[in-house]
């Protein structure tokens, strides 16, 4: 009897080993079970675009039920200058393309030029957004120009660069200015960011690498300001003949005190918007088919 | 009653037993994986969200593991997420998928060009973006920045051997950049779909610092081999575009740089039906040997010949696409140790 039980134990024991080695060798390899899962994930991912499609079907008829009036969300106001060169119509281009994400924007594009390009024209008017079209050939004073701001509309005013990066989040931020907001901007300075260094909800210095004792040592992207603030102050304006790198602080300077601005992008520890530039594109080529009379057809839009 | 042997006779049964559920257990979380160099689990997220303006409050996330040891696989993870700014437009069961192979490297502007990238991306309906990491294993940066994208994704990862990788900052053209890892795109598209499958696609590679327009999306789509149109800045040219005749055919090319190419084009000059891609399962990127500019003639001479090729962009006398760069940023203030918080990404 002993040796009939000691038997059993060893064959399961031996049994038991082998289907765990055998497992083992099966968890290194590859399965091709996708040919499996593809229709049966298809059928979900249909039946889930269905159930959306329904739902939405249904906020619809609910909405026309009880037509609900939302408090309008403050309108940011993006002031864009730009300029005729040759990737203009690429920075407009990606410009739109992050801007058409943000609601309740308007978009007030100012050409540096004695006239309206046909260029940057049709460009907004394919875009999508809702915007202002300006010119002027370089002022000395840039005096702010909104589309009719009407008394009791909450809006913010931006000033956006057509070869910067920014992020969906910072129009969120920048919603709730009450007066002047500020946060880091990404590459500029010659460092990584600059940003405004925050102590107890305040802003108490300015994290810069290049001359702090600006009154506001920052850019240009680094800042919003509410359109109550400016309406209230018709006589502020950028000052074209400041030094170099005050331009920012020659308009705010008039409008607001370091304790008064308002620090957002998580008490300024968060980089939402990057000062990039970009390249000019190398035209020797094209330089010396234009030498020769060879070169690219003008006709074609770039 | 020796108690020993049956002490011993007991852990014999069981142990077993226990390495083999717990082994099993964890094999469903993370499945282990054959070593191979740069592949790790890939995930397809696919969102069937409408476009609302302003928040919304929860995103489908389906797992696809692609090996695993079981017969059965589970979909897995339902992710939630706050705050997803903006949302791509609803999946269309007849559009065929875009698929974007962007290769991506570690350098200061790196956020800063996914970011505006996303934002185009975002724009266009059944869009899938491989995004390819030059690193060693994915960073965060870029894994935080896809998932607060509502951009339908997978994260691929292959670091450049240092033999090939660009010495310093000059551009040797005989090292062509994001070559590997545009080839770990296309290897990844074949295992992952099969030749008689019905899902239409195509393949387009886009770096991540250059422009594009929402309308050149929708002239790839409908790319029955190889499609191609005009690139602007390249070449030393305002545009470089393929040549066609009054039947539609493409016959030569517009270019200054060697138009002797047998595709004197720019990679963001052209687009692959995905079948084809699957159906010459030899065709990649040549890596060594390949003279500056001919790179991506020799992905293409494996796939079409000139006269396959389907203008679009009005017969390639619109640009939809630019080819800008973006400077290097400036970083004199840094220092040698760093002036600002490296905590804070930028």
């Amino acid at each position: 009897m002993k040796l009939k039980l000691k038997t059993v134990f060893v064959l399961y024991f031996m049994v038991s080993l082998l289907g765990l080695v055998y497992a083992l060798m099966q968890l290194g390899q590859r399965c091709d079970c996708s040919e499996h899962d593809l229709p049966k994930d298809r059928t979900i991912s249909r039946l889930r675009g269905e159930l959306h499609r329904l739902q939405e079907q249904m906020r619809k008829s609910d909405v026309t039920k009880q037509p609900q009036k939302q408090p309008a969300k403050p309108t940011i106001f993006v002031i864009t200058p730009t300029y005729a060169r040759l990737v203009q119509k690429a920075e407009l281009t990606r410009l739109s393309q992050t801007f058409l994400h943000v609601p309740q924007l308007h978009w007030i594009v100012v050409e540096d030029s004695p006239h309206k390009t046909p260029l940057v024209t049709d460009l907004l008017v394919k875009s999508g957004l809702t915007y202002t079209h300006l010119h002027m050939p370089t002022a000395k004073d840039r005096k702010l120009q909104e589309g009719d701001p009407r008394d009791n509309q909450q809006g913010v005013i931006y000033f956006a660069d057509d070869d910067n990066t920014y992020s969906l989040q910072i129009f969120e931020e920048m919603r709730s200015t009450q007066r002047v907001s500020v946060w880091p901007v990404g590459l500029v300075g010659g460092m990584k960011y600059e940003r405004p260094v925050v102590e107890g909800g305040k802003v108490v210095r300015f994290h810069t690498g290049w001359r702090p004792s600006r009154p506001f040592p920052m850019d240009m992207a680094g800042f919003a300001v509410s359109l109550k603030l400016v309406l209230a102050n018709p006589e502020a304006c950028f000052d074209g003949e400041a030094p170099m790198g005050f331009l920012e602080s020659s308009f705010l300077q008039g409008l607001v005190t370091m304790d008064e601005l308002e620090p957002k992008a998580d008490n300024c520890s968060k980089v939402l918007v990057w000062h990039t530039r970009t390249e000019k594109p190398k035209m020797k080529r094209e330089e010396a088919l234009q030498a020769q009379g060879l070169g690219s057809d003008r006709a074609v839009e770039v | 009653m020796p108690k020993r042997r049956d002490i011993v006779a007991i852990v014999l049964i069981v142990l077993p037993w226990t390495l083999l559920i717990t082994v099993w257990h964890q094999s469903t979380i993370t499945p282990l994986l054959a070593t191979r160099k740069g592949k790790n689990i890939f995930a397809i997220n696919i969102y069937h969200n409408d476009r609302r303006d302003g928040r919304s409050k929860s995103r489908n996330t389906f797992a696809f593991k692609e090996s695993c040891s079981l017969q059965n696989r589970d979909i897995v993870e339902v992710v939630r997420t706050e705050y997803v700014y903006s949302r791509p437009p609803p999946w269309s069961d007849t559009l065929p998928t875009i698929h974007v192979v962007t290769p991506t490297y570690s350098r200061p502007v790196q956020k800063a060009e996914l970011t505006r990238l996303a934002n185009t991306l975002l724009h266009v309906p059944n869009l899938h973006w491989i995004l390819v990491e030059d690193s060693q294993r994915r960073s965060t940066l870029v894994s935080r920045l896809l998932q607060e994208t509502a951009v339908n994704y997978t994260h691929l990862n292959v670091e450049t051997p240092r033999n090939y990788k660009v010495r310093g900052d000059t551009r040797d053209p005989r090292i062509p950049r994001g070559t590997i890892q545009r080839n770990l795109a296309l290897r990844w598209l074949r295992e992952s779909f099969r030749v008689n499958s019905s899902q239409p696609g195509i393949v387009y590679f886009a770096d991540d610092d250059n422009t594009y327009s929402l309308e050149l999306f929708e002239e790839m789509r409908s790319t029955k081999k190889v499609s191609v149109w005009p690139v602007a800045f390249v070449g030393g040219l305002r545009y470089e575009s393929p040549k066609v005749n009054t039947l539609g055919k493409v016959y030569g090319w517009k270019t200054v740089f060697d138009p002797h190419r047998p595709f004197a084009i720019d990679m963001a000059g052209f687009a692959v039906n995905l079948r084809l891609i699957l159906s010459k399962p030899q065709a990649y990127f040549k890596l060594r040997g390949v003279k500056g500019g001919y790179q991506e003639s020799s992905l293409l001479k494996e796939l079409v010949t000139l006269s396959d090729l389907e203008p679009k962009a009005a017969n390639c006398t619109k640009v939809l696409v630019w080819h800008t760069r973006t400077e290097k940023p400036v970083l004199v203030n840094e220092g040698k140790k760093g002036f600002t918080d490296s905590n804070v990404e930028i």
